[in-house]
Formats: C-alpha cells, structure tokens, sequence
C-alpha cells in the first residue's frame, strides 16, 4: 500500500516537474522573442530620430511593451512592440520624404 | 516616335529638377508669405497679424479684448522686472550683459557670427547668468517667463526686424533649415506647421480658430488659459508638434532655432505687442 502510494506520488510529482519546466522553457522562449521584437522597435524609433522623424508615442509603445513583457503577458507586449516598430518605420520614410524642401502650391511667387 | 518620347522624358526631368532646384531668396519668401495672408484675409490690417487669431475672430476677439482690461501675464512683468533689477551674487545684473534693456526683444533672434548660430533672447539671458555664476532657468516653464514678460512689455512698440545677414552663407543656411522645417510635413497625422497656420488658417479644428502663421512669434511670451501660466515661444513649439503626434524637439536647440529665425523674419515689419494672452 505503502509502495503503491509512493509510487503515485513520485509520479505525479515527476509529471508537474516536467509540466514545469516546459513551461518554464516556453517562457523563456516567448520572452526572448518578444525581446527582439522590443529590440527591433527601439532600433527603428532610434533610426527615425536620427532623422528627426520620431513620432510622439513611440518611445512610450516601447516602455509599455517592456512592462508588459515583465508582467508575462507576451501577446499583449509582441503587439505593442511590433505597432511601435511600425511607427518607426513610418516615421523614417515619412523624414526622408521631407528632406527637401518642398514649398506648398498655394504659396505664388511673383 | 522613340526618339521623341525619350526627348519628352529629357525635358520633363529636366524641368523637374529645375523647379526642384530653383531657390527662394528670404525677400522673396516673405513676400510670397505675407501676400498670402493679404489675399486670404483682405480686410485684416497688416498690424492686426500681431493679433493671432483675433484679427480674423470677432466673438473671440471680444472676450480677448475684455481679458486684456485686466491682464493675466501681469504678475509675470511685476515678478520679471524685480529679477532684472536684483543684482546676481557677484554684484552684477542682467543691464550689465544688456546695457541696452530691458527694451531689447526687437534686437532678437539674430545670426551670431562669432558662435555661428542663431541667438534668440532667451539663450542669451542664459548665457548672462552662466557668465555671472548663476544656474541657467529652464527654457519652457517657470522663472523665464518673468523676466521674458518684463523684457517683452518693456519692447512694446518695436517692430520685427530680423536680418538674414548677406556675408554668412551659414546664416542663410540656418534660415533654410528653418523653412524646411516649417514646410515638412512631420508626426502621426502627417502635418507641417503649414498645414495648419498658412494652408488652414482661419478654418475650425474642433472649437477653434486656427490663427495665421503671419505675427505667430509677435507677442511671447504668452499667457495661455490652457496653461494657467506664461510660456516660452518654443514651449508652444514643442505643443504643436506634439499635437500632430511627432516627438517634440529640444527647446533652445538648433531645430526650434532655425525654425524661430525664419518664422520671425516671415513676420518682419509686424509690431511686438508681447506678452499676449491667448486660450
């Protein structure tokens, strides 16, 4: 009885490790993507500001990513970090689309 | 046929590199500017840009004008002239660095040729409590806007008169930068100072009156309802940005500099009637 009840509760014990620690090494998996797509963000907010086109909310996309990435919860961090690798995207193309001057129609020159 | 398609090609790319090209002299600008607004808003004195929005609002103008009978950017002067008038705690004060104020805002911004950069007034008084051994004021809120009050009303009558000085390329230059900025589209929403203060001005956005860039840096510092306080001319830079969703730049920075330079020659001949006091 004894034995048998030893037995079972090893058993158990040894699936919830193993459960674990898969978990566990998901986790740490997920973590890490979402760290790179954190990292990519910050690299293109970076490459937008080099040209003075960083828009007003990517820095703070960026930050509510990494807290988001601390608290676990990883959708809600990879979304967050990808729209703000978006927006420093965009705002590079948009600076270089402005680099030279263009003087609206509605202003005549005589 | 070839032949004639390629030669069309030739001189279309040739023409667009001409118009692409082609260079405005600050002269011409202006004038180009100015006649904008003369066009769009013709019953509007030239004097009256001065006024911001309310030389083209009237119902806003009457509640500006019963603002004004008692002003809220008073205690600002008050508060500014005692700062002029302290000395710092080597003895000096700010007539030492500015023997001719405190009527000097017209004198500002210039092309500082020693330093090879724009100064504007608030750098400069900077500048004078760091040579005297005082701590720098912060250029958006706070303690600046006393003495930039005081300094302002002092300059009333004055007119904007800035110079883009012909024997410094560099300051030609800074006053490009400047109009490139104002005309490049920037932020979230994708728009330019231009689009809102030239290409819109006098249209509504929600309850407002966008005001016409024409006389925008006339009467700074500003008291803003908004704010409760009075704030620096790059303060109000930093907000407009912010509001088409771009990052602000640096206040007192090269950006904010340039784009002063060329926003207060464009109002050149308009009187400085600072501070205002605006929503």
């Amino acid at each position: 009885m004894h034995k048998k009840l030893f037995f079972l509760i090893t058993l158990l014990a040894g699936i919830l490790c193993t459960g674990m620690t898969t978990t566990l090494l998901a986790d740490d998996a997920s973590a890490a993507k979402v760290q790179k797509l954190i990292d990519a963000a910050d690299a293109a907010r970076k490459e937008a500001a080099s040209v003075g086109g960083e828009w007003r909310d990517t820095g703070k996309m960026i930050d509510s990513a990494k807290e988001l990435l601390g608290k676990g919860d990883y959708v809600a961090a990879a979304k967050l970090a990808n729209e703000a690798a978006k927006q420093g995207h965009l705002g590079y193309a948009q600076a270089m689309s402005q680099k030279d001057l263009k003087m609206p129609s509605y202003l005549h020159y005589e | 046929m070839k032949k004639v398609f390629q030669t069309l090609a030739l001189i279309a790319l040739a023409c667009g590199i001409g118009v692409t090209a082609q260079a405005s002299t600050p002269e011409q600008d202006l004038q180009a500017f100015q006649n904008f607004f003369k066009k769009r808003f013709p019953s509007v004195e030239m004097d009256d840009y001065a006024n911001g929005a309310y030389a083209i609002d009237p119902a806003g103008r009457e509640n500006w004008e019963a603002i004004e009978e008692f002003p809220p950017y008073e205690p600002f002067i008050d508060d500014g002239k005692t700062m002029w008038d302290k000395p710092f705690t080597n003895g000096k004060t700010y007539s030492d660095c500015f023997p001719d104020g405190p009527a000097i805002a017209g004198k500002y911004p210039y092309w500082d040729k020693e330093k090879g950069m724009v100064m504007t007034l608030p750098l400069a008084l900077n500048q004078c409590l760091e040579a005297n051994g005082e701590k720098p004021l912060k250029y958006k809120k706070g303690p600046i806007n006393n003495i930039l009050s005081y300094i302002a009303f002092e300059s009333r009558g004055q007119t904007t008169n800035v110079v883009i000085p012909k024997d410094d390329p560099r300051a030609l230059q800074a006053y490009e930068d400047g109009k490139k900025f104002y005309y490049a589209r920037r932020g979230q929403l994708n728009f330019s100072c231009a689009s809102c203060h030239i290409q819109n001005a006098g249209m509504i956005l929600r309850t407002e009156i966008l005001s016409p860039a024409l006389g925008h840096t006339t009467h700074f510092p500003v008291y803003r309802s908004k704010w409760g306080t009075v704030g620096t001319l790059h303060r109000r830079f930093s907000g407009c940005n912010q509001q088409v969703r771009a990052k602000a730049f640096k206040a007192q920075g090269e950006e904010y500099r340039n784009l002063e330079y060329f926003l207060t020659y464009m109002s050149n001949g308009l009187p400085l009637n600072g501070p205002g006091a605006r929503k």
